[in-house]
């Protein structure tokens, strides 16, 4: 029975992961980058080489094209290339005819004049961006010459630097030196490859001049020297520009005509054997902005120049209107006469390659050895991809492509004059052409079905359970979910997806998964609409008891927490957004408390005395205790790139343990003191419930285990850091495993004999020894005849006494929580252990507060064992508030690595499963830890009253104005009177009610799941909204994908909350069955 | 049946959200004279401080003129509480109560985000304006001990009836005001460059216009309320 609840949430857990992973196929493409790089012969011109041209070579390579694979022909010039950020296509075009032009028309006049002057010499062309068009991902296109998609994977998070073969790298391989000056973007994709770099960063988008200026501080120095073969020069203004003021601004004719005169400059200054590229890497909207994909955008601005010798015409085939940007890698290998890079896709474009006579070899076969060269390298790269990742491509396509290819390998053979050349030419081009749009599918458009879909899919049960679950009484669950039902429910599901998957294409879908994902979703939301309308009249009657503007502030900060994904500045200030939020859910509780204590403690008259005692104010210092801790926190936030002055995102860079940061022994100390002090404190708790009293496993385990765990962990922290180096790597690992294996351990206790209660033996059956007086009430199990034999003549003769019943259900999940955080302390780094700790002294007052606060407010079981609205909402607001406190920031440079090490140096375990397991343990500590814990919120009231009964009395006192003085008697009833049953008895009350309390801890979970869905799916409809946002890859996309993988791991974490819930209650059920047999024996 | 009691305490909410929108009026006026506002943390540079102050007062004066009508009415405590206005104890009680608040609303200032060590004046301009929107009002009204009684009892016996209407007014007022300046914040993070983005401005700004819209509240419930009275006496 209690399963199917479990298998409601799978369910649901399902459906919004299959949502969020649909939303990202679509959102985010990726693509596999290779490593492999190219390499050739070099054909030169001097007669000391290897390979020197002469007619017996060339006739060598003529007389078998294919065979002759690799070959570079000699360099032809030296090359300057002037990147002009977001010079539009628009800008270049002269039009002579307006006599007003606008501040970006008729600018670059230069390019014009020589254009005029030497027609052959010069090419003004478009050039074509892919999107998307921000400047990362451009350079990335311009050097690697291949689709550049948000993820490459295989490529490091940790740097920029590009592992996959490029053209720079290339050049440098053949030994031309390259000089850089301008945005330090390149100096990141590429350090140590320039032999002078003058690189600025290009972080301040409103600084229109800085980096410019530089740059032209520099340039006619390194233009004067020739010690370079290839210059490169970024400009920046022109995009700062458009970013500030837009294209129709006064700045922008400004910044223009200095890149006028820069070029011009440039022109008068380059000798006759170079190459000069004008090039922008994107364009820019109306708005000056750029980063998606409409021509405004991607249709950016290309110019080249050469002073003596003319440019290749238009019988080399290629086209001479427009210039593909992946076209210029192997356009600029063959200028350079390098190698083209393995991972490129674009095509030579002759247009503007010198046209520089080579020995021996007339100039339709350079054309043609350069054009098979490239074809030759790209059919190489595209089938071994395809090979390596399967699936990736149609078959057919890939079929109909070899075919093609085949064939051409054969009419190659047989070309000798200017013409075949040209008819070879076009089809090669055209098959070529074929590969990259094959590719360009693949990589680089958005798809938005798939993203609306994943949208719908996400939200559709969402809104769902919202309706069906959070509107319903936890007894009525046990009604509404059938287990033939949920069968039926998980059999339709499975043969929806087996269709999806079999009749996939027949529906246009462009993968299985995608037919599978749509169809069960919509067989689910189905099954819960059916199920809504089922239920809709008792749905009806509790929705219209929800008062209308009820809980207004708490949705007030659910409001703001959502919104947070909506504005770039504030996910970079989101580690402080949270903290405001969260510490205002606390004043928000202590403003409760006030007004809770000014009803029931003073009527008429305040007496500051009386309120120096009461409960109230001794919550609400634990509350500014709780919001001090949350200002400490701030302390160990990581700051991020876009913050300024911040140096945490590079030290991440340099891998771990030997950076030494001045003042980090004293956080190691704090840490080792802080863990100590929290493993102490729990286990004083427990020993006060009565819960390490006795020898059952469990007990045993949590008796030693947290100290264990705790010298380890210590153990670990200051070894691991510190800077003595004749420590073994094996000892230090030991302690890590050691605390592995505890968790273990008790997950496997947990699964045996959860229990944490001891069943005194009886001594003397006559003699009941309870001692009343003793603040430990709570291992009198009251009233255990009445509930369960209902005889009232053997109440004196036995009283089984049990231990720790009262706090049965928290005790175990309390002890699960230990061993969860020590693993976690060990994965994390000191400080932000220190935070993890501090979160969870954080959640323990919130527990406290919120507890006693729902007793005073509830009305029967049933609204006792539900949490407020605000206490789930500040216990989410901490769960993620703790992915900040420890020291983690929502960009992908940040991600921890150590942690896949942790224990595990010494090559045990080298499986990357686990490592992943515990870079994400590791990184979502917070979310994993809390949702763990959930069942918390509702037990802890009870756990809290059997512990202090006092509470009770308190309140009761001051509602009746004590007329009742035996209070040790009649706390029961005065309890029973105020709430509708008997307080004293703790969590053994939730076995009384196990209907309600099981359905309620599943209400919980729901509820949870709502708000964590509702969350990823803010972040998603963000992440749609801003596509073309300028920083759409720098913070909305990382950020969607920590929100994602936060969604995949605390949705399973909330589930197993929810197993341990079931296996302590099957527990209780079992010891009560027992007793009860062993008295009626 | 609508007396002439009840005719007096609506033209004494009238008259008392009137002079709080007034108030804020003065306020916004004067900053749009200024132009600049990064005067707004300053202490001594700013009236913003004083012009709330005055504000208050005149409605507590505004409370004490209509409360002189019911004089004739009191109980005996409301009596002594009357006697007792203006003893030595009272203001100093009142004068420390209203210290202390202000302590506490720098202390939640800081537990909010501001910087714990400097901008020590914004954040006490800032605690001042909160203590003035909220706590001052009531204790010019009734005394330390008496706001204490108000903010913690459910009823207090010494209340008068138009005492407890201003006192209800106060109350929008405090509530706009806290909201308001919590919510101001929403413009900290924002990259827009702004000189008005920095600490104590939107804050200052956002519990003026939030107590604004407090007022605009009650006034809304006023009208509303004796516009039902009057269609009721129409249609009978």
């Amino acid at each position: 029975m209690n399963v199917i609840y479990l298998l409601v949430l799978i369910w649901l857990a399902l459906l919004i992961c299959s949502g969020v992973l649909l939303f990202s196929r679509g959102f985010l493409l990726a693509r596999v980058s290779k490593t492999e790089t190219s390499t050739c012969r070099r054909l030169s011109t001097n007669h000391n080489d290897e390979y020197m041209l002469t007619p017996e070579v060339v006739n060598e390579i003529f007389k078998d094209v294919n065979a002759s694979s690799n070959l570079c022909l000699p360099q032809k010039s030296k090359v300057i290339i002037l990147v002009v950020d977001a010079l539009k296509y628009e800008f270049g075009l002269y039009k002579s005819n307006i006599t007003e032009p606008l501040p970006y028309e008729n600018k670059l006049s230069v390019l014009q004049e020589l254009l005029e002057r030497s027609p052959d010499q010069s090419r003004l062309m478009r050039f074509k961006a892919d999107p998307p068009t921000t400047t990362l991902q451009r350079l990335k296109g311009l050097t690697t010459g291949s689709l550049p998609t948000f993820i490459d994977i295989g490529s490091n998070f940790a740097s920029p630097e590009i592992n996959e073969d490029n053209v720079i790298d290339q050049i440098v391989k053949s030994d031309l030196p390259l000089v850089f000056l301008g945005d330090s973007t390149w100096t990141d994709l590429y350090p140590r490859r320039f032999k002078r770099a003058y690189s600025y960063p290009s972080f301040d988008i409103f600084d229109l001049d800085s980096v410019d200026n530089q740059i032209m501080k520099h340039l006619p120095k390194e233009l004067a020297s020739d010690d370079w073969q290839v210059l490169i020069a970024h400009f920046l203004g022109v995009d700062h520009c458009g970013h500030k003021h837009g294209p129709l601004h006064e700045e922008m004719a400004r910044k223009l005509t200095e890149i006028n005169e820069i070029v011009s400059s440039v022109v008068n200054a380059m000798d006759n054997e170079t190459t000069l590229l004008v090039m922008g890497d994107h364009g820019m909207t109306a708005s000056g902005d750029h980063g998606g994909d409409t021509d405004d955008e991607t249709n950016a601005l290309l110019f080249a120049y050469s002073k003596q010798s003319k440019f290749f015409g238009s019988d080399s085939g290629s086209d001479n209107e427009t210039l593909q940007q992946i076209d210029l890698v192997p356009t600029l290998a063959a200028i350079l006469g390098v190698p083209i890079p393995y991972s490129n896709l674009g095509l030579i474009n002759f247009n503007i390659v010198p046209d520089v006579p080579v020995p021996h070899l007339s100039k339709f076969q350079i054309l043609l050895l350069h054009a098979w060269q490239n074809a030759q390298q790209i059919y190489r790269y595209f089938f071994k991809y395809a090979m390596e990742n399967r699936r990736t491509f149609d078959v057919q396509e890939m079929d109909k492509l070899e075919t093609e290819f085949i064939l051409l390998t054969h009419r190659v053979q047989t070309i000798y004059n200017g013409v075949a050349y040209k008819s070879f030419v076009r089809d090669l081009n055209a098959s070529l052409r074929d590969v990259l749009s094959t590719c360009r599918e693949i990589w680089v458009k958005f798809e938005p079905t798939q993203m609306s879909q994943g949208l719908l899919f996400c939200f559709l049960p969402i809104f769902f359970a919202f309706l069906l679950i959070n509107n319903s009484r936890p007894a009525d669950y046990s009604n509404m979910f059938k287990p033939k039902g949920i069968f039926y429910t998980y059999l339709l599901n499975l043969a929806a997806g087996v269709f999806g998957y079999r009749y996939y294409k027949n529906f246009s879908f462009k993968s299985e998964e995608h037919g599978v994902i749509f169809f069960t979703a919509i067989t689910s939301t189905v099954i819960l609409a059916f199920y809504t309308l089922q239920h809709w009249t008792s749905i009806a009657s509790n929705w219209a008891n929800v008062k209308r503007f009820g809980h207004m502030p708490t949705r007030l900060l659910l409001f703001s927490i959502m919104a947070v994904f909506f504005s770039n500045s504030f996910v970079i200030q989101e580690a402080k957004i949270l903290s405001y939020l969260l510490v205002a859910v606390f004043l928000l509780f202590s403003y409760e408390l006030l007004q809770q204590s000014v009803r029931f403690d003073f009527r008429n008259k305040f007496r500051a005395s009386q309120f120096l005692r009461s409960t109230a104010l001794r919550l609400i210092l634990a509350s500014i205790l709780a919001i001090c801790f949350i200002r400490f926190a701030y302390t160990l936030f990581r700051c991020r790139e876009e913050q300024g002055n911040c140096t945490d995102f590079a030290t991440s860079n340099t891998s771990g343990f030997s950076i030494k940061k001045p003042g980090t022994g004293k956080t190691y100390i704090l840490a080792v003191v802080i863990i100590v002090i929290y493993t102490t404190l729990t286990r004083l708790y427990l020993r006060s419930c009565g819960n390490l009293t006795g020898s059952s496993p469990n007990v045993l385990l949590a008796r030693y285990g947290p100290t264990v765990a705790t010298i380890c962990a210590g153990g670990h922290v200051l070894l691991a850091n510190s800077s003595i180096k004749n420590i073994q790597r094996t000892h230090i690992d030991a302690m890590a495993l050691v605390i592995y294996g505890l968790l273990l351990l008790q997950i496997i206790v947990l699964s045996l004999a959860p229990l944490m209660t001891f069943v005194l033996p009886k001594r003397n059956p006559n003699i009941v020894t309870v001692n009343r007086n003793d603040s430990i009430v709570p291992e009198i199990f009251k009233k255990m005849k009445r509930m369960y034999e209902g005889d009232d003549a053997e109440r004196h003769t036995e009283i089984p006494i049990v231990y720790g019943l009262a706090t049965v259900y928290s005790s175990i999940t309390i002890t699960f929580g230990v061993f969860l955080a020590m693993t976690m302390i060990v994965l994390l780094e000191p400080r932000a252990a220190i935070g993890l700790v501090v979160c969870v002294a954080i959640s323990a007052i919130l527990l406290s507060v919120q507890g006693i606060l729902r007793y005073r407010t509830a009305t029967s079981f049933e609204s006792c064992v539900q949490p407020t609205f605000m206490a789930v909402v500040g216990w989410f607001l901490l769960a993620h508030f703790c992915f900040f406190a420890t020291s983690h920031q929502t960009t992908l440079s940040q991600i921890d690595w150590r942690a896949a090490f942790v224990g595990r140096t010494s090559g045990i375990g080298q499986s990357n499963i686990i490592s992943g397991a515990l870079v994400i343990l590791n990184t979502f500590c917070g979310p994993i830890f809390f949702f763990c814990m959930y069942a918390l919120l509702s037990t802890e009231t009870f756990s809290l009253f059997a512990l202090f009964p006092n509470l009770i009395r308190s309140f009761s006192n001051s509602c009746r104005s004590g007329s009742k003085t035996d209070a040790a008697v009649a706390m029961s009833d005065i309890a029973n009177e105020a709430v509708g049953f008997d307080m004293t008895r703790g969590e053994l009350t939730l076995y009384e009610y196990e209907d309600v309390f099981l359905g309620a801890g599943f209400k919980l979970a729901t509820q949870f799941f709502m708000l964590q869905g509702l969350k990823i799916f803010c972040a998603m409809l963000a992440c749609t909204i801003h596509c073309r946002h300028l920083m759409v890859w720098k913070i909305f996309a990382p950020r969607f994908i920590y929100e994602a993988l936060a969604t995949f791991v605390s949705l399973p974490a909330l589930i197993v909350g929810y197993v341990l819930l079931l296996r302590i209650n099957r527990a209780v059920d079992d010891l009560i069955k027992r007793i009860n047999k062993a008295k009626t024996q | 049946m609508v007396s002439r009691f009840d005719q007096q305490k609506t033209k004494h909410q009238l008259f008392h959200v009137s002079l709080s929108l007034a108030t804020i009026l003065i306020c916004m006026t004067y900053m749009q004279y200024r132009r600049n506002w990064a005067y707004l943390g300053n202490f001594w540079d700013s009236l913003v401080v004083p012009i709330v102050f005055i504000g208050e007062l005149l409605k507590v004066v505004l409370a004490r003129f209509y409360g002189r009508i019911e004089d004739g009415v009191l109980t005996i405590k409301q009596r002594q509480k009357k006697a007792a206005y203006f003893t030595a104890r009272e203001l100093a009680g009142g004068f420390t109560l209203q210290f202390l608040c202000t302590l506490l609303y720098a202390f939640i200032c800081i537990i909010l985000g501001a910087p714990v060590l400097g901008n020590y004046e914004e954040t006490f301009v800032l605690s001042l304006l909160m203590t003035l929107l909220t706590v001052s009002p009531t204790v010019f009204l009734l005394g330390g001990g008496g706001a204490l009684q108000v903010c913690f009892c459910e009823k207090p016996d010494f209340v008068t009836k138009c005492e407890d209407t201003a006192l209800n007014l106060f109350k929008y007022n405090a509530l706009g005001g806290i909201l308001g300046a919590w919510a101001g914040s929403v413009v900290a993070p924002l990259d827009w460059g702004r000189d008005w983005q920095v600490y104590p401005i939107p804050n200052i700004i956002g519990a003026l216009l939030g107590s604004a819209m407090g007022n605009i509240y009650a006034c809304t419930h006023v009208l509303y309320a004796t516009a039902r009275v009057y269609m009721t006496k129409k249609r009978a």
